[in-house]
């Protein structure tokens, strides 16, 4: 691997590719320096955009009849596909930190939680992004905290006299140390110790009720103690097993999803180590020789985001409205603030059947050609009428593309972007795709001919 | 359509040897004998989407709970089509009258499953993928079913959906379903020019395991698409369907099923059933929608000697909550009826009793039988395959075919 290719690598897995202005001022810098600066950048934290909706006042809201609070409940649910659309252009953005997006991207589907409302979703990915690469302990405390997952696993049902088990199971199943490391009467005292951890109904606000929460003893993991939520955390915290099993899934989503047990070991010592600091495992991750080796690259199939981001990266995609993202998202599998289950988005060939594969190859050809593919939805409930693929508002230009790509020798052109796009070599070499491209009369029709051919090829569904 | 033109049918043959030219490195025997015993044992399920309101479908007309319970909106009794001295049909179910008349049709009352969920989606995916309310599987069990039964199978047509997109029932490990909502249309998506250049793009290299798996879904795509095109074309249905999407769509199954199309299920989608207010107009319009499909569906199968190779399930993800709300409608419940058709029923009728209105669970019809069972049968007892490797459990057969 050059260092060239390399970089790009980096940009997959801890972003989603490199637009075509990044890769000029990247692809030449030293690595070591590219991973600093994507820690760097990635410091400042930048919230998602909040569409403009006067959310009425708890007092408000109180006062009106039930029939006015039900238009309001509707609107505010309405307006949730609106931060989906706001969190895919903050992700396509080269003004954001791509690693920050990317690590939201990976806890949005680690604690996978549907959001009905807007600011309730906003808030949740929110509290994600500011610990996206903090310390795991905050990370899943504010989750504990957030009114979208405590509504989502009934924690708002979880009363002192009577529990429900539902977030202190999947907390430990799911979000922490997984399977076989707790016993059921750990889930019976740990649903104890979160009782009264509600959402206020009013201002959407963690509340903790305490006439609500049992003080009792509990023995959890065999220890013995008046433990709370936070005391919960902390000792399933202090189990090496819960750094092995988050190791295991980062390693996973951003390495391979065939598990190599030495690597695993060392992200999971590492984490344990820093006393669960995320970055510190991720730059670990990024700095390693086995991260570049030839069995990690390529060897990712993209989910729906990743690909969507990955071609507006490279085409300055512009959605013109919510339906834009969600549409494809839907279509593929993915949609965010929507994960099939508590469990999250399986991923890797789960994504692919006959129906998205065909999707995901001619989707270029949509953006590109305006081709209308006379796609439909399921109807669903709770959701509008099915949507057609038809009247998608999304745009894009290879203004960028010509810019940084007008310099190369005509001979060199299908190659250096064959370079740039794909993870896996195709050979674009007297392929149909340079037949397509010579077909092309100016430099720029030449490139547009190589890039809508590359984006439709399987390669391009990996990273 | 019927005819087609030389040039057309040179163009589609060509299509097809191109298929066949990038096939060879995927290219494993078809495994007749996986599905030879009951090769033409049709399975054909019909999905109500939004949570189908049995009480209103399945009616308890001498109940007084049940009266009580729906002041607005309950059907009155002198409208239902009678059936048992207790049990009758909404009156837009005529096709459930007639198959119950002549003993097409088993009722099978309070499906569900313990710990019942109300959410569509999680309720939807535990049908879909037949797992226990507390586990999340990630597969279907029709998906399993492919994976034990057909992993030899070249094509991915053994099952087909006939909608856009694929539903998580239809997926398996190794195997999925194949999305088609009609054969023009699909053949149409894989001609375009750029799809047809990658298919026949000629790989020397050995690809990794990923992008492998895309070349050779996208292969199974090409040829099972010219396949389904070429079938579609054989038979073209005379009986008349009603005009909606149902009807298109059990159209599009029945032509496949009379063509003699190497396809064993088939999988359709009817939504609209979240009646949360003014529900009776609703449902009863999708209700008579389905009965009217349904009736074509069954008289096209019987006039061309398919019906007793056929098995159809009717299934919603809940029933609706007993009591009506504010809004003349219903909210999200949990136990439900479930239709089985077909013209080799061993149990006709109604499989068991009626819902017991005076002990519900939280205002919801308790369950009696747990879909999984009616899975297991018609896998074990249909199917002929191993119920227990696609379930994952032991269900007991209900015996019902």
């Amino acid at each position: 691997m050059t260092e060239e290719q390399k970089i790009q690598h980096l940009y997959w897995r801890a972003g989603f590719g490199l637009s075509p202005t990044a890769f000029q001022q990247k692809r030449k810098l030293p690595l070591n320096k590219v991973i600093k600066d994507l820690f760097k950048a990635a410091k400042k934290i930048q919230p998602v955009q909040m569409p403009h909706y006067n959310l009425p006042s708890a007092e408000s809201f109180k006062a009106m009849s039930k029939a006015e609070r039900l238009i309001k409940k509707k609107e505010i649910q309405k307006l949730t596909p609106e931060i989906n659309l706001n969190w895919v252009r903050q992700m396509a953005s080269d003004d954001y930190s791509c690693l920050q997006e990317k690590m939201t991207l990976f806890w949005h589907g680690h604690f996978a939680c549907e959001s009905k409302r807007f600011d309730y979703a906003a808030r949740q990915i929110n509290s994600i992004r500011a610990q996206a690469l903090g310390n795991f302990r905050d990370l899943v405390l504010a989750i504990s905290k957030d009114t979208s997952m405590i509504l989502y696993l009934n924690n708002q049902q979880n009363r002192k006299n009577k529990p429900n088990e539902n977030y202190a199971r999947e907390l430990m199943e799911l979000f922490t140390i997984g399977r076989g490391n707790y016993s059921e009467q750990d889930v019976k005292e740990a649903a104890r110790a979160f009782t009264g951890w509600f959402s206020d109904r009013k201002t959407g606000e963690f509340k903790f009720t305490e006439r609500q929460h049992d003080a009792d003893s509990k023995t959890f993991m065999g220890k013995t103690g008046n433990w709370n939520g936070d005391d919960i955390i902390d000792l399933i915290l202090d189990r090496k097993e819960t750094a092995t099993f988050l190791a295991r899934k980062v390693y996973r989503y951003f390495v391979n999803e065939k598990i190599n047990d030495k690597n695993v070991a060392l992200l999971a010592k590492v984490l344990y180590q820093s006393n669960y600091n995320i970055g510190t495992m991720m730059q670990t991750l990024f700095e390693s020789d086995w991260f570049y080796a030839k069995q990690n690259v390529g060897v990712k199939i993209k989910s729906p985001v990743e690909l969507l981001v990955g071609m507006s990266k490279v085409l300055n995609l512009k959605f013109g409205n919510a339906k834009s993202v969600l549409f494809p998202q839907n279509y593929l599998g993915q949609m965010l603030f929507r994960p099939p289950n508590v469990a999250g988005w399986p991923g890797g060939k789960t994504w692919i059947d006959n129906s998205t594969l065909m999707l995901r190859m001619n989707f270029a050809a949509v953006v590109f050609q305006r081709v209308e593919l006379s796609l439909e939805l399921k109807d669903q409930p709770e959701q509008p009428k099915a949507r057609r693929l038809k009247n998608l508002d999304i745009s894009g230009d290879v203004v960028a593309l010509t810019k940084v790509f007008s310099n190369v020798k005509e001979a060199d052109l299908g190659l250096k972007l064959e370079g740039y796009l794909l993870q896996v070599p195709f050979g674009t070499k007297d392929s149909f795709i340079e037949t397509l491209a010579k077909e092309a009369e100016t430099s720029e029709g030449q490139i547009k001919a190589y890039v809508l051919g590359l984006m439709s090829l399987p390669e391009y569904q990996v990273c | 359509m019927k005819n087609i033109s030389r040039r057309q049918f040179v163009k589609h043959s060509s299509l097809a040897t191109a298929g066949t030219l990038l096939l060879p490195r995927f290219l494993n025997a078809f495994d007749q004998k996986s599905i030879q015993n009951n090769k033409n044992r049709k399975l054909v399920v019909v999905q109500f989407s939004g949570g189908n309101d049995g009480l209103n479908a399945i009616v308890p007309y001498t109940n007084d709970v049940y009266y009580k319970s729906r002041p607005n909106i309950a059907v009155p009794s002198n409208k239902v089509l009678k059936a048992t001295d207790n049990l009758g049909f909404n009156p837009k179910l005529k096709v459930l009258q007639n198959l119950y008349d002549s003993g097409d049709v088993c009722i099978i009352n309070n499906i569900g499953y313990p710990d019942p969920d109300r959410s569509h989606f999680r309720s939807m995916d535990i049908w879909h993928t037949a797992s226990a309310s507390n586990e999340f599987l990630s597969t279907g069990w029709l998906g399993r079913y492919l994976d034990g039964n057909c992993t030899n199978c070249q094509n991915p047509h053994h099952a087909i959906e006939v909608n856009d997109a694929l539903s998580l029932a239809l997926k398996g490990a190794q195997m999925n379903g194949f999305a088609m909502k009609n054969p023009t249309q699909l053949k149409n998506t894989t001609r375009s020019k750029i799809v047809q250049a990658v298919a026949k793009h000629h790989h020397d290299h050995e690809h990794e395991e990923n992008v492998a798996y895309l070349y050779k879904t996208l292969a199974n795509t090409i040829s099972s698409a010219d396949y389904i095109y070429e079938k579609s074309k054989i038979y073209s249905s005379k009986t008349a369907y009603p005009k909606g999407q149902l009807g298109k769509e059990l159209k599009q199954v029945a032509e496949l099923i009379i063509s003699e199309t190497d396809t064993q299920i088939y999988y359709v989608t009817l939504g609209g059933f979240d009646t949360h207010n003014n529900q009776v107009n609703k449902q009863e319009r999708l209700l008579q929608g389905y009965s009217e499909a349904m009736s074509a569906f069954v008289k096209d199968l019987k006039q061309n000697d398919k019906w007793d190779d056929t098995l159809v399930m009717t299934f919603s993800e809940f029933g609706r909550r007993v009591a009506e709300n504010g809004s003349r409608g219903t909210d999200h419940g949990a136990g439900n009826n479930l239709y089985l058709m077909g013209g080799k029923l061993k149990k006709q009728g109604f499989y068991n009793e009626g819902p017991d209105l005076m002990h519900l669970e939280k205002g919801d019809i308790k369950y009696t039988v747990d879909f999984r069972n009616v899975y297991a049968t018609i896998l074990k007892d249909w199917l002929k395959t191993d119920d227990q490797a696609v379930l994952q459990k032991t269900f007991k057969s209900l015996g019902f075919i």
